[in-house]
């Protein structure tokens, strides 16, 4: 068979469904085009359009800004309304420094190591009783659009006025590189397993925090991995995505609503990504200004 | 052109000979078929059960997509949707009450920022990271020294025999200098005998100290964790130790001159 047959007798196969249907009578065209669409429609309104009208982040705010938003007539000059727009924009600013700052304070009342990432100054410090002990450079850094439209709204500083605790996270490294050594009946086993060389680590480091309050935090690392950490990255990829569909089942299947996660995702280098990763406790706390 | 054709067809017949064919006739005229013969047939119509089933099989499997691509498709009705019509101009209301609002917060923010700065420790402190198994001696936010270490291996030793196990790891977090030792006797504890194969020996044994093993200096974090010296200079910079952090003599010397009872230890 020639390329151009084998071209022809995928078209064809292609449209056989469509031929197929053309074929049937309109009632049966009709009860075949609701079963096509009944799954696909009510998972669209459960998970996509149900979740964005009531979005935990923007329902509380309009409800606090509508006191205000009469007093100001639509006849307003453009000049006074930029003034003021350029005024509240410097107060949303300020907002979420104080934010940011009370924040961080809160953190250092804790015992255990809680990060703090300042997207503004690209930074990821990893900090103990306010003392920063890993200050990280942030590379590149991507959010989700969900944050802007927040910081637009000037409520940006209400969602980051308190830590974020850890509640879940995945990897493409293990939390503690434990080696299970059985201990030497005698002198002679002991000096024998002396010999043995220490295991080198894999060095890829990805991983993704997810904190309460909606906040999905995903690192990863500057460098290309390796072509054993392509696989894992690959599963890992793979895992992140699954579970994110499996939750959404599971609120469906408890008659809630899934609930849209404002994700961050930032590079570092494959060393600061690990440090953080590895230092980071269960719960851990997180301070963010972004 | 009939593909059964035989020589005899050859001679064209009149329509309505064709018309006339007898039943036996068109039997045998049955299996003929046109050049089109690769089409392939109509389908038969279903039955509207079938469709159904069909139909929501084909639903089901879009909606799976959909699941999948939920996060996705949220994002871009974030992205497109208009925004609420309290934007952020709205509330500037009272914009002299704003400008006021405006340089409190201003003054609220540095002092904060200040208070925050006030946290780090006065005396000098060391921090250890124990993922890459390096020191840093720092005052205030200026680093005095930076060296290597050796941290805890994250082996789990265990015994069966006598049902223990020990995790040889570095503990993460803030400590603090509780004493200062020169020329430091080890006190062997049970896995230090156990990980030898040899027997463990009573408590206050001569058996469990042993000098010179710990460097020239050791200075306590509790809970028997040390900051030591060490005889496996080669080893330096390699996660291999029982939990204690190693150094080597030269760092161990400046930690040992710059860190004071109390001085703060964090450890990553």
């Amino acid at each position: 068979m020639t390329q151009k047959n084998y071209g022809k007798a995928f078209l064809q196969w292609l449209s056989q469904p469509l031929v197929w249907f053309l074929r049937q009578r309109r009632g049966v065209q009709a009860v075949f085009l609701f079963a096509v669409m009944l799954f696909p429609l009510f998972i669209f309104i459960a998970t996509v359009a149900l979740p964005v009208a009531r979005n935990p982040f923007e329902a509380k705010a309009d409800h606090e800004i509508s006191e205000n938003a009469e007093a100001l007539p639509d006849s307003t000059p453009a000049e006074i309304l930029t003034g003021r727009r350029d005024l509240a924009q410097k107060m949303a600013e300020l907002e979420i420094k104080q934010a940011f700052s009370l924040t961080r304070l809160e953190l250092a009342k804790k015992d255990s190591i809680g990060l703090v990432i300042d997207l503004l100054d690209s930074t990821a410090n990893l900090e103990v009783k306010g003392v920063p002990m890993r200050r990280c450079k942030i590379l590149r850094y991507r959010h989700s659009g969900l944050a802007r439209r927040l910081r637009r709204q000037g409520r940006l500083h209400q969602w980051l006025a308190a830590p974020f605790i850890l509640q879940k996270e995945l990897a493409t490294l293990p939390k503690a590189p434990i080696r299970i050594k059985e201990a030497p009946k005698d002198t002679i086993e002991a000096a024998e397993s002396k010999g043995e060389d220490l295991p080198i680590e894999q060095s890829d480091a990805e991983f993704t925090l997810q904190f309460d309050r909606n906040l999905t935090l995903s690192v990863e690392q500057a460098q290309p991995p390796e072509l054993a950490g392509r696989m894992r990255e690959f599963w890992y990829d793979l895992r992140r995505y699954f579970d994110e569909a499996r939750d959404a089942v599971i609120a469906l299947v408890q008659l809630q609503l899934p609930q849209h996660r404002l994700w961050i995702e930032i590079e570092l280098s494959r060393e600061d990504a690990k440090a953080i990763y590895r230092a980071l406790p269960a719960r851990a706390a997180l301070a963010l200004r972004l | 052109m009939n593909i059964n054709t035989t020589a005899d067809d050859k001679t064209p017949r009149p329509a309505s000979a064709l018309n006339d064919a007898s039943p036996a006739e068109e039997k045998a005229a049955e299996p003929v078929t046109p050049s089109v013969a690769s089409a392939p047939a109509p389908p038969a119509p279903a039955s509207a059960p079938k469709a159904l089933l069909l139909g929501m099989s084909l639903g089901l499997l879009a909606a799976l997509l959909m699941l999948w691509f939920a996060p996705v498709l949220r994002e871009w009705m974030f992205a497109v949707l208009p925004e609420s019509k309290f934007a952020l101009q709205l509330r500037t209301t009272d914009i002299k009450k704003l400008q006021k609002e405006a340089a409190f917060l201003e003054k609220r923010v540095a002092a904060l920022q200040k208070k925050h700065t006030q946290i780090t420790p006065r005396l000098p402190y060391l921090i250890v990271d124990t993922s890459q198994n390096r020191i840093q001696i720092m005052k205030g936010d200026a680093t005095l020294h930076e060296g290597v270490c050796s941290t805890g291996s994250y082996v789990l030793l265990r015994a069966a025999a006598q049902q223990r196990q020990w995790m040889f790891v570095t503990p993460r977090g803030m400590y603090q200098i509780l004493g200062k030792r020169v020329n430091p006797v080890w006190a062997k504890p049970d896995w230090a005998f156990i990980e030898e194969g040899l027997p463990v020996p009573p408590l206050g044994s001569p058996e469990r100290f042993e000098a010179g093993v710990l460097g020239e200096y050791a200075l306590e974090l509790g809970d028997g964790y040390l900051i030591h010296g060490t005889l496996y200079k080669r080893m330096l910079g390699m996660p291999v130790t029982h939990g204690c952090v190693r150094l080597g003599d030269e760092d161990l010397r400046l930690v040992y001159k710059n860190l004071q009872i109390g001085s703060k230890v964090f450890i990553y």
